[in-house]
Protein backbone atom coordinates (compact mmCIF):
# COMPACT_ATOMS: atom_id res chain seq x y z
CA UNK A 1 0.00 0.00 0.00
CA UNK A 2 1.30 3.71 -0.41
CA UNK A 3 0.13 6.69 0.74
CA UNK A 4 0.82 9.61 -1.72
CA UNK A 5 0.20 13.10 -0.88
CA UNK A 6 -1.02 14.63 -3.83
CA UNK A 7 -0.99 18.24 -3.27
CA UNK A 8 2.22 19.14 -5.58
CA UNK A 9 2.05 22.10 -7.16
CA UNK A 10 0.75 20.84 -10.56
CA UNK A 11 -2.21 19.64 -8.77
CA UNK A 12 -5.12 22.22 -8.58
CA UNK A 13 -6.80 21.10 -5.33
CA UNK A 14 -5.11 22.08 -1.84
CA UNK A 15 -5.63 18.97 -0.12
CA UNK A 16 -6.02 15.80 -1.78
CA UNK A 17 -4.76 12.32 -1.62
CA UNK A 18 -4.83 8.74 -3.43
CA UNK A 19 -4.42 5.75 -1.83
CA UNK A 20 -4.16 2.24 -3.13
CA UNK A 21 -5.76 0.04 -1.16
CA UNK A 22 -5.27 -3.74 -0.94
CA UNK A 23 -8.66 -4.59 0.05
CA UNK A 24 -12.30 -4.16 -1.59
CA UNK A 25 -14.59 -1.56 -1.68
CA UNK A 26 -17.10 -2.70 -0.15
CA UNK A 27 -14.40 -3.06 3.12
CA UNK A 28 -13.42 0.22 3.01
CA UNK A 29 -16.60 1.75 2.33
CA UNK A 30 -17.89 0.02 5.90
CA UNK A 31 -14.75 1.92 7.52
CA UNK A 32 -15.62 5.12 5.89
CA UNK A 33 -19.37 4.77 7.40
CA UNK A 34 -19.37 2.56 10.44
CA UNK A 35 -19.37 4.87 13.27
CA UNK A 36 -17.42 2.11 15.99
CA UNK A 37 -14.67 1.98 13.14
CA UNK A 38 -14.86 5.77 12.18
CA UNK A 39 -14.49 6.61 15.56
CA UNK A 40 -11.03 3.92 15.02
CA UNK A 41 -9.63 6.09 12.35
CA UNK A 42 -10.59 9.27 12.36
CA UNK A 43 -12.52 10.58 14.86
CA UNK A 44 -15.24 10.19 17.32
CA UNK A 45 -19.04 11.16 15.97
CA UNK A 46 -22.57 11.61 17.58
CA UNK A 47 -25.49 11.62 15.25
CA UNK A 48 -24.16 9.76 12.14
CA UNK A 49 -26.60 8.25 10.04
CA UNK A 50 -26.12 7.55 6.31
CA UNK A 51 -28.44 9.48 4.89
CA UNK A 52 -28.38 12.53 2.47
CA UNK A 53 -28.74 15.98 4.61
CA UNK A 54 -28.31 13.85 7.74
CA UNK A 55 -26.08 16.15 10.37
CA UNK A 56 -23.39 14.54 12.73
CA UNK A 57 -20.22 15.98 14.71
CA UNK A 58 -16.80 14.54 14.75
CA UNK A 59 -14.64 15.35 17.96
CA UNK A 60 -11.32 15.96 17.91
CA UNK A 61 -9.01 16.81 21.16
CA UNK A 62 -9.99 20.58 22.16
CA UNK A 63 -7.90 22.94 22.27
CA UNK A 64 -7.16 26.44 23.48
CA UNK A 65 -10.19 29.02 21.74
CA UNK A 66 -11.90 25.70 20.75
CA UNK A 67 -13.68 22.63 21.67
CA UNK A 68 -12.73 20.13 19.15
CA UNK A 69 -15.98 19.99 17.74
CA UNK A 70 -16.33 19.28 13.65
CA UNK A 71 -19.77 19.88 12.25
CA UNK A 72 -20.60 17.70 9.20
CA UNK A 73 -23.33 17.53 7.07
CA UNK A 74 -23.98 14.80 4.33
CA UNK A 75 -24.24 16.18 0.84
CA UNK A 76 -23.38 12.79 -1.31
CA UNK A 77 -23.93 9.21 -0.50
CA UNK A 78 -23.43 6.78 -3.43
CA UNK A 79 -22.71 3.45 -1.93
CA UNK A 80 -19.39 2.15 -2.68
CA UNK A 81 -18.40 5.06 -4.82
CA UNK A 82 -18.30 7.99 -3.16
CA UNK A 83 -19.27 10.19 0.22
CA UNK A 84 -19.09 13.91 0.85
CA UNK A 85 -19.74 16.08 3.22
CA UNK A 86 -19.25 19.37 4.94
CA UNK A 87 -16.63 19.65 7.44
CA UNK A 88 -17.52 22.95 9.51
CA UNK A 89 -14.81 24.34 12.41
CA UNK A 90 -15.96 28.06 13.31
CA UNK A 91 -16.62 29.66 10.48
CA UNK A 92 -14.43 27.81 8.26
CA UNK A 93 -16.40 25.74 6.14
CA UNK A 94 -15.15 23.26 3.89
CA UNK A 95 -16.00 19.81 2.49
CA UNK A 96 -14.30 16.65 2.58
CA UNK A 97 -14.97 14.30 -0.66
CA UNK A 98 -14.23 10.42 -0.05
CA UNK A 99 -14.37 8.65 -4.10
CA UNK A 100 -13.90 4.92 -3.82
CA UNK A 101 -12.96 2.89 -7.23
CA UNK A 102 -12.06 -0.61 -7.47
CA UNK A 103 -8.99 -1.76 -8.71
CA UNK A 104 -7.57 -5.54 -9.74
CA UNK A 105 -5.97 -5.56 -5.92
CA UNK A 106 -8.49 -3.53 -4.20
CA UNK A 107 -9.39 -0.28 -3.94
CA UNK A 108 -8.12 3.44 -5.27
CA UNK A 109 -9.32 5.62 -2.52
CA UNK A 110 -9.19 9.20 -3.07
CA UNK A 111 -9.72 12.19 0.06
CA UNK A 112 -10.09 15.51 -1.19
CA UNK A 113 -10.66 18.33 1.16
CA UNK A 114 -11.78 22.09 -0.40
CA UNK A 115 -13.60 25.25 0.51
CA UNK A 116 -16.65 25.84 -1.08
CA UNK A 117 -18.69 29.17 -1.13
CA UNK A 118 -20.68 29.68 2.00
CA UNK A 119 -23.67 31.35 0.30
CA UNK A 120 -23.84 28.11 -1.22
CA UNK A 121 -25.02 26.38 1.28
CA UNK A 122 -28.91 26.13 0.34
CA UNK A 123 -28.04 24.84 -2.94
CA UNK A 124 -25.47 21.40 -2.49
CA UNK A 125 -26.90 19.20 -5.29
CA UNK A 126 -26.00 21.57 -7.83
CA UNK A 127 -23.29 23.61 -6.91
CA UNK A 128 -19.88 23.70 -7.66
CA UNK A 129 -17.69 24.44 -4.72
CA UNK A 130 -14.86 24.97 -6.82
CA UNK A 131 -12.53 26.37 -4.23
CA UNK A 132 -9.70 25.44 -5.89
CA UNK A 133 -6.19 26.60 -4.95
CA UNK A 134 -4.39 28.13 -8.25
CA UNK A 135 -1.76 25.06 -8.35
CA UNK A 136 1.27 25.72 -5.91
CA UNK A 137 1.81 29.78 -7.50
CA UNK A 138 0.19 30.33 -4.21
CA UNK A 139 3.10 28.91 -2.45
CA UNK A 140 5.25 29.90 -5.09
CA UNK A 141 4.68 33.69 -4.31
CA UNK A 142 4.59 33.43 -0.42
CA UNK A 143 8.08 31.76 -0.90
CA UNK A 144 9.22 35.01 -3.39
CA UNK A 145 8.14 37.10 -0.68
CA UNK A 146 10.64 35.79 2.10
CA UNK B 1 -7.16 21.59 12.91
CA UNK B 2 -7.16 24.84 14.53
CA UNK B 3 -8.80 27.32 15.94
CA UNK B 4 -11.49 29.30 13.79
CA UNK B 5 -10.17 32.59 12.34
CA UNK B 6 -11.80 34.91 10.55
CA UNK B 7 -8.79 35.89 8.94
CA UNK B 8 -8.42 32.68 7.51
CA UNK B 9 -12.15 32.78 6.18
CA UNK B 10 -12.30 35.70 4.96
CA UNK B 11 -9.63 34.22 2.04
CA UNK B 12 -11.67 31.58 1.77
CA UNK B 13 -14.98 33.68 0.88
CA UNK B 14 -12.82 36.28 -1.29
CA UNK B 15 -11.16 33.03 -3.27
CA UNK B 16 -14.65 31.21 -3.69
CA UNK B 17 -15.87 33.75 -6.09
CA UNK B 18 -14.56 32.69 -9.66
CA UNK B 19 -14.10 36.61 -10.38
CA UNK B 20 -12.04 37.29 -7.92
CA UNK B 21 -9.98 34.04 -8.08
CA UNK B 22 -9.51 35.50 -11.90
CA UNK B 23 -8.55 38.77 -10.80
CA UNK B 24 -6.20 37.45 -8.28
CA UNK B 25 -4.84 34.72 -10.49
CA UNK B 26 -4.05 37.40 -13.07
CA UNK B 27 -2.56 40.06 -10.30
CA UNK B 28 0.15 36.91 -9.72
CA UNK B 29 1.53 37.44 -12.88
CA UNK B 30 2.41 41.75 -12.03
CA UNK B 31 0.97 44.34 -10.86
CA UNK B 32 -1.79 46.20 -12.69
CA UNK B 33 -4.42 48.85 -12.71
CA UNK B 34 -8.16 48.44 -12.77
CA UNK B 35 -8.27 49.61 -16.68
CA UNK B 36 -6.02 46.74 -17.17
CA UNK B 37 -7.90 44.44 -15.67
CA UNK B 38 -11.17 45.68 -17.40
CA UNK B 39 -9.31 45.16 -20.92
CA UNK B 40 -8.74 41.91 -19.71
CA UNK B 41 -11.87 40.38 -18.02
CA UNK B 42 -15.66 40.79 -19.37
CA UNK B 43 -16.47 42.58 -16.14
CA UNK B 44 -17.70 46.09 -15.26
CA UNK B 45 -15.36 48.61 -13.97
CA UNK B 46 -17.19 49.56 -10.62
CA UNK B 47 -17.73 45.11 -10.20
CA UNK B 48 -13.52 45.30 -10.58
CA UNK B 49 -13.28 47.88 -7.25
CA UNK B 50 -15.61 45.85 -5.89
CA UNK B 51 -13.66 42.25 -6.33
CA UNK B 52 -10.57 44.27 -5.84
CA UNK B 53 -12.31 45.83 -2.23
CA UNK B 54 -12.61 42.22 -1.24
CA UNK B 55 -9.75 41.09 -1.69
CA UNK B 56 -7.95 44.11 -0.35
CA UNK B 57 -9.77 43.52 2.69
CA UNK B 58 -8.45 39.52 2.57
CA UNK B 59 -5.33 40.91 2.79
CA UNK B 60 -4.44 39.39 -0.26
CA UNK B 61 -4.00 42.60 -2.42
CA UNK B 62 -2.41 46.13 -1.76
CA UNK B 63 -2.55 48.82 -3.83
CA UNK B 64 -0.53 52.05 -5.15
CA UNK B 65 -1.61 55.53 -6.31
CA UNK B 66 0.10 56.68 -8.85
CA UNK B 67 -1.44 59.80 -10.77
CA UNK B 68 -4.81 59.60 -11.86
CA UNK B 69 -4.64 55.82 -11.36
CA UNK B 70 -4.73 52.92 -8.85
CA UNK B 71 -2.15 50.28 -9.23
CA UNK B 72 -2.96 46.62 -7.62
CA UNK B 73 -0.56 43.79 -6.49
CA UNK B 74 -0.49 40.57 -4.82
CA UNK B 75 -0.14 40.56 -1.26
CA UNK B 76 2.14 37.41 -0.97
CA UNK B 77 2.05 37.31 2.93
CA UNK B 78 -1.83 37.83 2.86
CA UNK B 79 -1.84 34.10 1.93
CA UNK B 80 0.21 32.66 5.33
CA UNK B 81 -3.07 32.01 7.26
CA UNK B 82 -4.44 29.88 4.59
CA UNK B 83 -0.96 28.08 3.35
CA UNK B 84 -0.88 27.21 7.63
CA UNK B 85 -4.55 25.82 7.07
CA UNK B 86 -3.69 23.63 4.46
CA UNK B 87 0.03 22.40 5.74
CA UNK B 88 -2.11 21.35 9.07
CA UNK B 89 -4.89 19.51 7.44
CA UNK B 90 -2.46 18.05 4.87
CA UNK B 91 -1.12 16.69 8.10
CA UNK B 92 -4.19 15.87 9.63
CA UNK B 93 -5.10 13.71 6.94
CA UNK B 94 -1.63 12.09 6.13
CA UNK B 95 -1.59 10.35 9.93
CA UNK B 96 -5.48 9.75 9.98
CA UNK B 97 -5.22 7.92 6.37
CA UNK B 98 -2.63 6.07 7.84
CA UNK B 99 -4.76 4.94 10.81
CA UNK B 100 -7.60 3.71 7.61
CA UNK B 101 -4.83 1.97 6.05
CA UNK B 102 -4.31 0.06 9.81
CA UNK B 103 -7.39 -0.78 10.69
CA UNK B 104 -8.33 -2.35 7.37
CA UNK B 105 -5.80 -4.80 7.85
CA UNK B 106 -7.50 -5.99 11.08
CA UNK B 107 -10.98 -5.97 9.80
CA UNK B 108 -13.37 -8.71 9.06
CA UNK B 109 -13.42 -8.97 4.86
Amino acid sequence: MSLSDKTVPSQTEAIAFRIELRHPPEKVWRALTDPDLLAQWLLPTTGFALEPGGAFTLQAPPQPGWDGTVNCRLVEIEPLRKLRYTWVVGDIETVVTFTLAPTESGTALSVVQSGFKPDQKQNFGGARYGWKMMGGRLIDLLARSA
Amino acid sequence: MQTASSAENRIFQALADPSRRAIFESLTRGEAAVKDLKAQFDISQPAISQHLAALKDAGLVNNRREGRLVYYRVEPRGLKPLIDWITHYRAFWTEHIGRLEKLLETMDE
